[in-house]
């Protein structure tokens, strides 16, 4: 379950990162979203867990109706996005694995490549949907974090982190003003 | 919550107040309320949360409130900074957290420094910034406003989540950040171009000396950085906010008011720049005497900026004139008697 969970977060992240249009991100927050809500379930129980899943929901809900339209995943000249997805899951997996030690390796594994990847997207991207979905899934990532600190869990963090997430897929995107 | 933070959002609102009350005429005060309102409700919460998590968080939905105001950079342009620290932030607190050898420790403070300097907006070329932005939308607004208190919550967060090898580490990384950006600040501030800009690489140039101050780990440092934010938030923020309309038209003159504007920028004596430099200067020959050596050079770069931003404020007249007077009163009250403030935040 947690090998699982962090594969899918690692794969929703990478979906991210390689697409530009609205299905791409909002499959791609859907995945991620549900890969972290499962690799905390055994460190945060069911009801933080499913906080992270809804407000993933929420936020890839979010994506489907705001954004460039299609799906636009590896639209021409994407080859360092997809190295970039592949070399940022491979060290973050050295980082999560074999670096780190102690209990919970799948956790940071997931919130280890969401965090670099999601800010990665976000600082190489100019639109304004890309940034955001990158935003949510740095919340949901932050959020999930939360687990690594040690006992005791409370639920605060999953449900700021869902919040946080769920609220940013509806920002309204604006055209800045001229002079 | 921190003592040190509730006292900077304290005086975030008093530099809030002095905007609306004093802001030239055609500002919208009903805006100005609205959008400093919810900053400073922002920053209390990220004062006030009892974890580093969920201040990260409570950054993020900062964030995303500041980059729906109208204005003049792209939603995108405006989210890139905030969540890039936030992603080193969060990196760094994980690695402090979890166990590994050193290194990945060490890792956490250069993380926590590196995020810390990304979110208050010290990371060149990551905030664009246009002269002609509104304050409340620029970066300026982060710089000046939300900075201070962000700042003292994620230090204090930060000494928590690192051991005390790693602590002096991140000390030490903001002692180097803290001098970069005393150069590069004062310097750029004296010799850019534009005047708007050279206003906002000043705020950085402050910014270095109160990073330079969390990073002198004695009592006297935290003062200075105290004191700093002080002059940021009661100084340096009101009088850039009355030398916009002179900026837009460029106009430069050298009356008095312009020379003891230039002297509270500058740091001189009476002013609370003042006192903040002498404890930055004492907690730094405490700590390793050649850093006060190096920090007393970095300060004579203020005055050749300090002079040109004087200028820069033209004559006040009207409300802009009280309150340019009221806030070098303010702030030569503070220089002289700098106990309650310090007092108020138990240092």
């Amino acid at each position: 379950m947690e090998v699982a969970g962090a594969f899918v977060a690692w794969l929703g992240i990478f979906v991210v990162v390689l697409a530009d249009g609205r299905y791409g991100l909002a499959l791609g927050t859907l995945l991620a979203a549900v890969g972290i809500a499962a690799v905390s379930l055994p460190i945060a129980g069911p009801t933080a867990s499913a906080a992270l899943a809804v407000g993933g929901l929420i936020a890839s809900a979010g994506r489907l109706v705001a954004g460039p339209p299609g799906w636009t995943v590896m639209p021409a000249g994407s080859t360092p996005r997809l190295v970039l997805g592949v070399a940022g899951g491979l060290l973050a997996l050295w980082v999560g694995l074999a670096v780190t030690s102690g209990s919970g390796a799948g956790l940071r594994f997931a919130v280890i490549s969401m965090l670099s990847l999601a800010a990665a997207r976000a600082l190489s991207s100019d639109s304004g949907p890309v940034v955001l979905t990158a935003f949510g899934l740095l919340a949901l990532a932050v959020g999930a974090a939360a687990g690594l600190s040690g006992p005791p869990h409370d639920g605060w963090p999953y449900l700021a982190a869902a919040t946080v997430a769920a609220a940013a897929a509806w920002v309204p995107l604006r055209t800045p003003r001229a002079a | 919550m921190l003592p040190e933070a509730l006292e900077l959002v304290v005086l975030a609102a008093a530099a809030l107040v002095l905007a609306l009350a004093f802001a030239p005429v055609p500002t919208s005060r009903r805006g100005l309320i609205a959008k400093g309102g919810a900053g400073l409700a922002g920053t209390a919460a990220v004062a006030a949360v009892p974890t580093f998590d969920l201040a990260l968080l409570v950054l993020l939905a900062l964030a995303v409130l500041h980059a729906t105001i109208e204005g003049k950079r792209t939603l995108a342009s405006r989210l890139r900074a905030p969540v890039f620290a936030v992603a080193l932030l969060a990196l760094g607190a994980l690695f402090a957290r979890v166990q590994g050898p050193d290194v990945v420790h060490r890792f956490a403070a250069v993380g926590l420094a590196a995020g810390l300097a990304a979110a208050i907006g010290l990371m060149p070329y990551l905030h664009p910034f246009d002269p002609e932005e509104r304050i409340m939308s620029s970066p300026i607004a982060w710089l000046a406003y939300i900075g201070p208190a962000v700042a003292a919550v994620m230090v204090a967060d930060a000494h928590g989540l690192l051991n005390a090898d790693t602590s002096a580490a991140f000390a030490a990384t903001l002692i180097g950040l803290g001098l970069l950006n005393m150069a590069w600040g004062s310097i750029a501030a004296w010799l850019t171009e534009n005047g708007g800009a050279a206003w906002r690489y000043s705020f950085i140039a402050d910014w270095g000396l109160a990073l330079s101050g969390f990073g002198v780990a004695v009592t006297d440092g935290r003062r200075a950085a105290l004191l700093i934010f002080f002059t940021i938030l009661l100084g340096r923020l009101p009088l850039y906010f009355a030398s916009r309309g002179e900026v837009r038209g460029r106009v430069a003159t050298e009356r008095p008011i312009n020379l003891l504007v230039a002297a509270a920028l500058a740091g001189s004596a009476p002013f609370a720049g003042f006192a903040a430099r002498v404890l930055l200067l004492r907690g730094a020959t405490q700590l390793f005497w050649p850093l006060a050596l190096v920090l007393a050079a970095g300060m004579l770069l203020w005055l050749p900026s300090s002079l040109r931003l004087g200028r820069s404020l033209g004559v006040p007249r009207g409300r802009q004139a009280v309150g340019v007077a009221l806030v070098l009163a303010i702030n030569v009250a503070v220089g002289l008697y700098p106990l309650p403030l310090l007092a108020a935040a138990r240092l």
